[in-house]
């Protein structure tokens, strides 16, 4: 019995992943020249001042670079284009050193003290088959805006990235709540959303196109922002649904320890991060609707139109997660199973139904934040991924197993990320999140709203 | 060994300390080994623990009684430091114990065992054994590497274990996964286990759950030789039979209180623990009765 | 198909430098997983910390790089302490989180631009092996020259640091395998198993999973020793939170709990992985098609390999979780 569930969940996973495969066995998206090679990629930029006051990055064009290897050799020597760039092609991965010859920039240019003239480039820093190195002239022109703007620039963004971290936590805590399981995958989840729409919105599906009498509908296959992120957030329901009803469930039912399948959920994670590298490859791409928008000037904050019915959405979606948490006999019921398993058991909820319900909802909310996301900062192979961390921090502030707990968990560690960039530096900022967790659990490890009993 | 109803000079020395002491609760008792005050233990809003007085005569074998949810589990729990009281204080042979975690109770002589039984499934009954004595070199990090140090205070435990077993009638049983024992003989390798810490004052938390009848006259009879080898027994239990026929007293507790105490003939007639049970005064206060 | 040098490569990938810095670190994370239960998903984060030990007595110190050792070692002993300190004394998972947020936090300060001075930022840092490679002239192990038979054919660099890796891996293996064969490798695996029992008979449970938590960060750290010095270089970014989970996957593989486990399985993962990887971009020399449509080429073949990882762990899990050569009356995984 035991041996036959396990080939089952087996087959299906293998069968499932290749069928996705082949079905959408293309790359998502439009069609890159397969680069064989390695190569170096260098651009030159002076840094100047637009008319009206603001940093700008103008291309410096003709300037000389020369590329050599680890015995001296020259491996090749070419002029920055009109766009400041000059690509080279390099035989392997190895180190490399990149030299640009001052002689050559225009008259008056100096490069700036951040970027000598010479730099080394180390064999495992081509993490792609490009290595970018990048040389600006001129003195940085980032102005600094008055303290007032920037603290509310930095609130409004952390608003936003608050509401995103919410919506995907909610799953995640509850998923804990109702089975005891830390799913490690849920960040794939957040991706999957993202993705799925993505393959709707840009992507296309070709044997779709025959739909496009419908408003929204492209003949090529490919739909509108507002059709495609619907879709994928059902999709992602659905998938959700799939990993309960095929791989959690039936593990459950078998008895197997929580730690087993931890361990599962970090291979789920695996294959399905690699597996959206492999079609999607490792750049950001946006969607096709929205995606270049200038920014409204709200008195101190900026923000694009888009970012902000994309706030004003994930803030509706989540009072009325709230809402029916708190007042529909099924959120009651949800709550209850993850609050108290036991006791809800005995009370004659039916748990099996409840967690189901929570593995939709939860795939749903994930895929919601990853469609937001990517109208936010496009979509990558690894949107999902890079949050999971701060979800982790999110929902153990709020309360492991409290869904209003991860609500205002995730709510302020979003907020907490953006602020704090403005004393940590920016490529630091989700560190502050981590001293959070740490006190978190030093002082109150059940979190804000969590269970002091379930803490161990 | 006579181990039938006859009862040994160190057990008619226990009854008759106590045949002189107040049957009302909370009594205190000619050499107290445990004693607890104003010991208060609440869970939002629900009081599980509220005793006042609380006196565990020493060298005897004590009974903790009481319908389901009165408190007993919650209260050893307290006692052994494996939760921690609002209000109250408790002293072990005169030390104040109330500060002392739970893995420090056994350095100074009180050892559990559990409701649910903690055999550890995935070592050996030997090894189970060897676990339980204490001050091992051995289990110092920078020992462990060089056996030399410990070899020999590993044989001299295993020794000890060995007795043990064989006292407990386990011998046959010594090399296997306690995973494969049956329930009960997980009940008596967890006290066995437990004795391994040379313990003055033994806590048990139902030992007889989930035991086959067969098997309790055999773990009555070890509980009566751990008091006749000069230990105390602190027991809680439901099975009102073997109360009786084991304990020199008996305390009884509901809802969070010490409603009784006196030897097994004074509880059997007293009307208060009856009521208790059958839950004629749900919501009264019990101790209106007296 | 050139099978012989898929063969070859294969072979070498066996028994190479990849299996022996997964097994040196597969051991430390066994020690604190597969004998005490301990969820610690930031191997990766002790790594780094005796990689940027070493890389640092170069970089900034400017001393000697035996002085690496020390300091990738008290690297690793703070970073336990930090970790374990708000974590061991509650649940399980509580510790995965930690561990892989401190990993993350690690990786993003090590490659950031503020600490250049002292990490060498993105760019990594080198420089501080020749000392290392010197040692290896000088038992007479020449760099440059060929040793060996086929397949096993290394350059005396790579034989240099193999002979190194390999000899650590069997003093850790025996290491281990003497502790947990000691009492406190008992009080080890009955923590795993019930922290409740051990304590009621007098351990203090806190005090043996912080040791268990360093010590197996130690071993951690020394792999990330090997790891810098066979690359000659150290680089933020190979110290992921992925590098843990495949750790993690060639321990579960081998088998949890057991010091052959971590061994073979390390050497087991980075032979199939070898083999994987060479057999399917000879077979993706052309981009493989089902009709129009292209299933596979040889830029995705990379990825592949990972995914099969993902779903060989999953399988695992499903199927036989004691790995192959775990023994399943002993693997408290079920317990928890």
């Amino acid at each position: 019995m035991e041996v036959s569930v396990g080939k089952t969940i087996g087959r299906r996973l293998f069968v499932a992943l290749i069928a996705l495969g082949s079905v959408l066995g293309f790359s998502f998206g439009t069609a890159k020249a397969a680069e064989d090679g390695y190569s170096i990629r260098a651009q030159v930029r002076d840094q100047v001042r637009t008319a009206d006051g603001k940093a700008d990055n103008q291309p410096l064009s003709g300037v000389e670079i020369t590329v050599t290897d680890a015995n001296g050799e020259i491996v090749g020597v070419a002029l920055t284009d009109a766009e400041g760039v000059v690509i080279v092609s390099v035989p392997s991965r190895a180190d490399y050193t990149v030299s640009l010859n001052e002689e050559t920039l225009p008259s008056g240019e100096k490069l700036d003290a951040k970027t000598p003239a010479v730099q080394n480039i180390l064999t495992d820093s081509f993490i792609t088959k490009t290595k970018v190195v990048t040389y600006f002239t001129g003195e940085s022109q980032t102005v600094r805006q008055p303290g007032f703007e920037r603290v509310a620039q930095r609130i409004s963004d952390g608003i936003r990235l608050g509401l995103i971290l919410a919506m995907c936590s909610v799953g995640l805590s509850l998923i804990f709540g109702t089975t005891g399981l830390t799913n490690f995958a849920h960040g794939e989840m957040v991706t999957f959303g993202g993705i799925a729409t993505f393959v709707f919105n840009v992507t296309g599906l070709a044997f779709l196109g025959s739909l496009s009498f419908i408003p929204g509908i492209r003949p090529d296959g490919t739909f509108h922002i507002f059709w495609a992120a619907p879709l994928g957030i059902i999709l992602g329901g659905g998938f959700g649904w799939a990993l309960n009803k095929r791989i959690f469930g039936p593990l459950r039912r078998r008895g197997v320890g929580l730690v087993t399948q931890m361990v599962l959920t970090v291979g789920l994670s695996i294959a399905l991060r690699n597996f959206f590298l492999s079609r999607f490859e490792g750049r950001t791409r946006p969607f096709s609707d929205f995606s270049l928008q200038r920014a409204w000037d709200l008195g101190p904050v900026n923000i694009t139109p888009r970012d902000f019915v994309v706030s004003i959405l994930s803030l509706l979606i989540l009072i009325v997660t709230a809402l029916g948490l708190r007042f529909t006999r099924l959120g009651k019921a949800t709550r209850a199973v993850s609050d108290n398993p036991d006791l809800a058991s005995a009370t004659g909820i039916d748990s099996e139904k409840v967690i189901r319900l929570v593995w939709i909802i939860g795939g749903a909310l994930a895929a919601a934040g990853g469609v937001f996301r990517g109208l936010d900062e496009q979509v990558s192979f690894d949107m999902g991924g890079r949050l999971l961390f701060l979800l982790f921090a999110g929902i153990t502030l709020g309360g492991l197993g409290s869904a209003f707990g991860a609500l205002v968990g995730g709510f302020v560690v979003g907020v907490m990320v953006e602020v704090s960039s403005l004393v940590v530096p920016t490529e630091l900022k989700t560190a502050p999140a981590l001293l959070v967790l740490i006190l978190v659990l030093l002082l109150r490890p059940q979190g804000i709203l969590g269970r002091a009993q379930r803490v161990g | 060994m006579d181990v039938e109803r006859t009862y040994g000079e160190v057990a008619t020395r226990a009854r008759q300390s106590l045949r002189d002491v107040e049957r009302v609760p909370g009594v205190c008792k000619p050499n107290s080994i445990l004693t607890a005050n104003n010991i208060r233990r609440e869970f939002g809003g629900i009081i599980a623990v509220d005793v006042d007085h609380f006196e565990v005569q020493e060298g005897s074998i004590t009974a903790l009684i009481g319908p389901n949810g009165a408190g007993k589990t919650t209260f050893f729990n307290l006692l052994t430091g494996f939760d921690q009281p609002n209000l109250g204080s408790w002293t072990f042979q005169g030390k104040d114990m109330s500060k002392v975690a739970s893995h420090r109770t056994a350095a100074f002589g009180m050892v559990r065992t559990f409701q649910l039984t903690k055999s550890l499934t995935k070592l050996s009954v030997i090894e189970n054994m060897r676990l339980g004595a204490t001050d091992q070199k051995g289990e110092k990090w920078w020992n462990g590497l060089f056996s030399a140090v410990w070899k020999g205070q590993e044989a001299e435990i295993t020794e000890r274990a060995d007795e043990l077993l064989t006292r407990f009638q386990m011998s046959h049983m010594r090399d296997e996964y306690a995973g494969a024992l049956s329930g009960g003989q997980r009940k008596l390798l967890e006290m066995a286990r437990a004795l391994m810490t040379n313990p003055t004052l033994v806590m048990l938390d139902e030992p007889m759950a989930g035991v086959n009848p067969a098997l309790k006259q055999s773990l009555n009879e070890h509980i009566r030789g751990l008091r006749d080898q000069g230990m105390t027994v602190l027991f809680v239990e439901h099975d009102m039979d073997m109360v009786h026929d084991v304990s020199d007293w008996v305390i009884v507790m509901a809802e969070g209180r010490i409603i009784a105490e006196g030897t097994p003939d004074d509880i059997a007639k007293n009307s208060a623990v009856i009521d208790a049970y059958l839950g004629n005064r749900q919501g009264q206060s019990l101790l209106e009765e007296e | 198909m050139d099978w012989n040098l898929i063969f070859e490569n294969s072979l070498k990938g066996f028994i190479g430098i990849n299996a022996v810095y997964f097994a040196i670190a597969a051991l430390g994370l066994n020690v604190q997983f597969g004998y005490t239960g301990l969820l610690n998903f930031g191997q990766a984060g002790f790594m780094a910390c005796g990689a940027y030990g070493l890389g640092m007595t170069a970089h900034y110190f400017d001393i000697s790089f035996w002085w690496g050792i020390p300091l990738g070692i008290l690297f690793s002993v703070v970073l336990g302490l930090l970790m374990g300190i708000p974590t061991l004394r509650l649940r399980a998972d509580y510790l995965a989180i930690v561990t892989i947020a401190s990993a993350e936090i690690i990786r993003l300060v090590v490659r950031s631009v503020k600490f250049k001075t002292y990490f060498g930022g993105s760019d990594g840092i080198n420089g501080f092996s020749s000392t290392f490679r010197a040692l290896g002239n000088d038992f007479g192990i020449e760099e440059s020259n060929r040793y060996g038979f086929w397949p096993f054919r290394f350059t005396g660099r790579e034989l240099w640091v193999l002979i190194v890796g390999w000899l650590i891996v069997a003093i850790f293996g025996f290491v281990v395998y003497k502790l947990m064969k000691s009492p406190w490798g008992r009080v080890l695996k009955a923590i795993r198993e019930d922290e409740d029992a051990v304590k009621s008979l007098g351990k203090n449970v806190y005090s043996y999973k912080m040791q268990s938590l360093i010590l197996g960060g130690v071993i951690g750290t020394v792999s990330g020793m090997i790891f810098a010095l066979d690359r000659g270089s150290v680089q933020p970014d190979n110290y992921s939170r992925d590098l843990t989970f495949y750790i993690l996957t060639a321990l579960v593989l081998g088998g949890v709990a057991k010091v052959s486990g971590s061994i073979v399985g390390s050497m087991m993962f980075w032979g199939l992985f070898t083999f994987m990887d060479n057999f399917l971009r000879q077979v993706t020399k052309d981009p493989v098609t089902i009709g129009n449509v292209t299933i596979m080429k040889s830029t995705q073949v990379g990825q592949l390999n990972y995914i099969l990882i993902g779903i060989t762990l999953i399988l695992l899990m499903v199927y036989r979780p004691q790995g192959v050569f775990g023994n399943r009356k002993e693997m408290a995984f079920d317990g928890r």
